[in-house]
């Protein structure tokens, strides 16, 4: 085994909605234990980029290389789309996605929702599924709360479960869409919190944000999009100390 | 005290129980083709779309009676016009004998099958899209994600609408009467026109299709519970 592979490379990445152009070639490699947080205003095509990563949006043109994988396309009456979904679906099984809205499966406890895409999409015993999940549930502190509906959970557990059934899939790289965005702002630093145990264990993760904090501290590197286009990229330390674009600067807020 | 049905009771039971059997497999019939045309409906196919929708709006858009005796005299019809013509070609002679009881089902299917769809298009536009989205980013296939998450959280929009349409579809297997099959209310009609003691038999048979409904309201009620679990959170 080769220690060389890319878990996540997306190569000239363009979309366009309605003949709207979203996104206009964009790049990225999340190389293993890679935090890259995609920031900008909104409209900017982060959430837009984050989504084509997973394929739950179609991009007119570009690569996403999972794992050393292409993605494979056809074109059927001018329209592009996934050559094979049984593909997109094994590797959509690798890149896990938490949501801004959680989008945990209503009708389901915690702990079912952790271990429903281990059994049925993986393939897990439902034993086996379920040591894993109420492990990672005691993770993300939820233990006690394995056996409750999504709408008895405060948005912070809910989250925070949210992660804990995007690592019961053991994913390559964890796709995480504005993941406190929709947290009061009390409960964000739990988020946030587990997600930086996460980091620094070496998971591989692509993050959208709103929160600087956490791009600064956390990332290995951070992305600021403009107009569906990169406009900067680098180290954290670099680009949000050291702005070099006026919109950057602009976004950034008053102390540039 | 026991009732005297002047002879009749057996044949209204039996009558009776025609009616469960019409109404449990029309309602199966109608479920079926229901689910398969607002999956049609919603579908990114123009053709299917296109079919499902002259489905639903021809079938509810005709009189029930109209069309159960169109399908039974002009089913037998067609089905005539097939076997001559096999018949002529294979020199056989066959004969195939549309039988009522199949009838009624087909066509009570059918024309409840145009409702169902409505209540399932409805049903399955009401079930948030980040639900759905989930179950696409964790890799599940089209049907996996139908099965395990789409179905049963489109179910508890579906269910009020269901229940009022198979209400409406165990009235309607009435009709049948008119194609030949004995049914609970023929056989009432049979036995008022024989004794002229109306109440005396349409009462029962109003009590028959309430007993029929009480008995659904229960199951009902119990897939009510199963599909609001996770929703109605006190009884978790």
């Amino acid at each position: 085994m080769t220690e060389s592979y890319t878990p996540l490379v997306v190569r000239d990445l363009h979309k366009s909605f309605n003949g709207n152009p979203v996104l206009e070639g964009l790049s990225l490699e999340a190389h293993v234990g890679d935090v890259i947080t995609l920031i900008g205003s909104s409209g900017s095509g982060k959430s837009t980029f984050l989504r084509c990563m997973n394929l739950l949006e179609i991009p007119n043109e570009g690569d996403v290389i999972v794992h050393g994988e292409p993605v494979k396309f056809c074109v059927k009456r001018g329209e592009r789309h996934p050559a094979d979904w049984k593909q997109v679906e094994r590797i959509r099984g690798k890149l896990s996605m938490v949501f801004q809205g959680f989008n945990l499966w209503a009708h389901m406890t915690l702990i079912g929702n952790v271990i429903e895409a281990p059994v049925h999409v993986l393939g897990l015993s439902k034993k086996e599924a379920r040591e894993r999940g109420m492990a990672l549930l005691e993770r993300v502190g939820l233990a006690d709360r394995a056996d409750y509906f999504p709408a008895q959970l405060s948005g912070g557990q809910a989250q925070r479960g949210a992660i804990a059934r995007a690592l019961a899939m053991e994913p390559e790289v964890m796709l995480f869409d504005e993941p406190t965005s929709a947290l009061d702002p009390e409960l964000v630093g739990d988020v946030l919190k587990v997600m930086r145990e996460l980091a620094d264990e070496g998971r591989t993760m692509v993050v959208v944000t709103h929160e600087m904090d956490f791009a600064r501290d956390v990332s290995s590197q951070v992305i600021y999009l403009h107009k569906g286009q990169i406009a900067e990229a680098g180290k954290p330390g670099d680009i949000l100390e050291k702005p070099g674009t006026p919109q950057l600067k602009q976004f950034l807020g008053p102390r540039f | 005290m026991p009732i005297n049905f002047y002879g009749y009771g057996p044949r209204l039971l039996e009558g009776a129980l025609l009616t469960a059997e019409l109404a449990v497999l029309s309602l199966i019939l109608a479920l079926a083709l229901g689910l398969l045309a607002a999956s049609a409906k919603l579908s990114r196919s123009g053709p299917l779309r296109v079919l499902a929708t002259i489905y639903s709006t021809a079938i509810r858009g005709v009189p029930e009676l109209v069309l159960m005796m169109l399908l039974f005299y002009g089913g037998q019809i067609g089905v005539n016009m097939l076997t001559d013509r096999i018949n002529a070609w294979a020199g056989t002679d066959y004969f195939i004998n549309l039988n009522p009881f199949a009838a009624g089902v087909i066509t009570l299917g059918v024309i409840y099958g145009a409702y169902m769809c409505e209540t399932f298009r409805g049903a399955f536009l009401a079930v948030d899209s980040g639900q759905i989205e989930a179950a696409k980013a964790y890799g599940m296939s089209e049907w996996l994600a139908f099965r395990r998450v789409r179905f049963p959280l489109m179910m508890r929009h579906a269910l009020p609408g269901l229940n009022n349409n198979w209400m409406v579809l165990l009235k309607a297997t009435a009709l049948v009467s008119i194609i030949g099959l004995t049914d609970m209310v023929r056989i009432a009609d049979q036995a008022t026109k024989a004794t002229h003691l109306p109440f005396l038999f349409l009462i029962p048979v109003g009590l028959g299709y309430l007993a029929i409904t009480t008995v659904s309201e229960i199951g009902v009620a119990w897939l009510r519970r199963r599909y609001d679990t996770g929703f109605n959170t006190d009884g978790a």
